[in-house]
């Protein structure tokens, strides 16, 4: 009869450690908000990488690219100017409308939202050098303008045009390969062999890389130099832009 | 953490509401200009050139 009733009256006086039970609730509480935080950086981060970047690299590049066709414009005949960028890229199937060709393939040269030709390993041979070999293109597929993100809507048979000052290159599209390491330094050779080519030509090809979001292996995409058209004065787009 | 910071603050409800998200924009500015774009690069999430890398030697 008596243990309840003591076991009550022994336990109501104590102090139940409020200060121990305190900090204890303290410190849980503070590291549950610094992961709660850290999850929201994270967060942060992807909106930073997939939007942000997009943002800044776009409106550079259509900066960037006003200032080629004013200079463009502006200069004489043959005038190769190779610092702001040497021309314009086209790939309907991408449905990104135009996209800026500079030098290199840097980070900080393609982070400009724009395309970049390979000087390293392999110098990438421009089209108005006139002679066979292989143009090759690098670009993100996804932040920092994300200018080859469709590159796995081309098809054998797609148009990828290159535009310069005074000349449209139009060159088709005749394999894609979609996975490849990304030390396959080969698919940039003058000739690249995978990609059934056999013969010395006029090559493009572009590379990014695969799949969406990661950069554990290259998407690549070759095409052959079609034919070439004078840029006319009102700059008309050569049939396949059309 | 959160609540030390809350009261902490002064001001009535809405001021310290106010300063809180001061407080947030100027934390999410400082990422995205400063934090971000040094921390993207360490990470292997956007390289898109074929290069010899480490193992190949071509």
């Amino acid at each position: 009869m008596r243990t309840e009733h003591d076991e009550q009256q022994t336990e109501a006086p104590v102090p139940p450690r409020p200060r121990r039970r305190g900090v204890v609730a303290g410190v849980v509480s503070v590291i549950g908000e610094l992961l709660i935080t850290a999850g929201l950086v994270l967060g942060l981060f992807v909106v930073y990488s997939l939007w942000w970047t997009n943002v800044i690299a776009d409106r550079e590049a259509a900066k960037e690219g006003k200032n080629v066709r004013r200079d463009w414009a502006n200069s004489g005949p043959g005038a190769l100017d190779t610092k702001g960028g040497i021309g314009f890229l086209h790939v309907p199937a991408m449905r990104n409308g135009e996209v800026l060709v500079k030098k290199g393939t840097d980070t900080k040269v393609l982070n400009g939202g724009v395309a970049g030709y390979y000087t390293d390993p392999l110098k990438a041979v421009l089209p108005a050098s006139g002679t066979n070999g292989n143009f090759t293109l690098a670009a993100h597929r996804d932040g920092h303008g994300a200018k080859f993100h469709n590159i796995d809507k081309i098809r054998t048979g797609d148009p990828i045009v290159f535009e310069t000052k005074d000349t449209w290159y139009v060159y088709k599209t005749f394999a894609e390969l979609k996975e490849t390491s990304k030390y396959n330094v080969d698919v940039l050779q003058p000739v690249p062999k995978e990609s059934g080519a056999k013969k010395p030509g006029h090559y493009i090809t572009l590379t990014t890389c695969t799949p969406v979001y990661t950069s554990d292996y290259r998407y690549i995409v070759w095409g052959e130099l079609v034919r070439t058209q004078k840029v006319d004065e009102k700059r008309t787009k050569p049939v396949e832009l059309r | 953490m959160y609540g030390w910071i809350w009261r902490h603050l002064p001001g009535n409800a809405w001021v310290r509401a106010f300063t809180s998200l001061v407080l947030v924009l100027a934390i999410v500015y400082v990422l995205f200009q400063y934090i971000f774009p040094w921390a993207e690069p360490l990470l292997p999430f956007n390289d898109v050139t074929v290069d010899q890398g480490r193992g190949a030697t071509r």
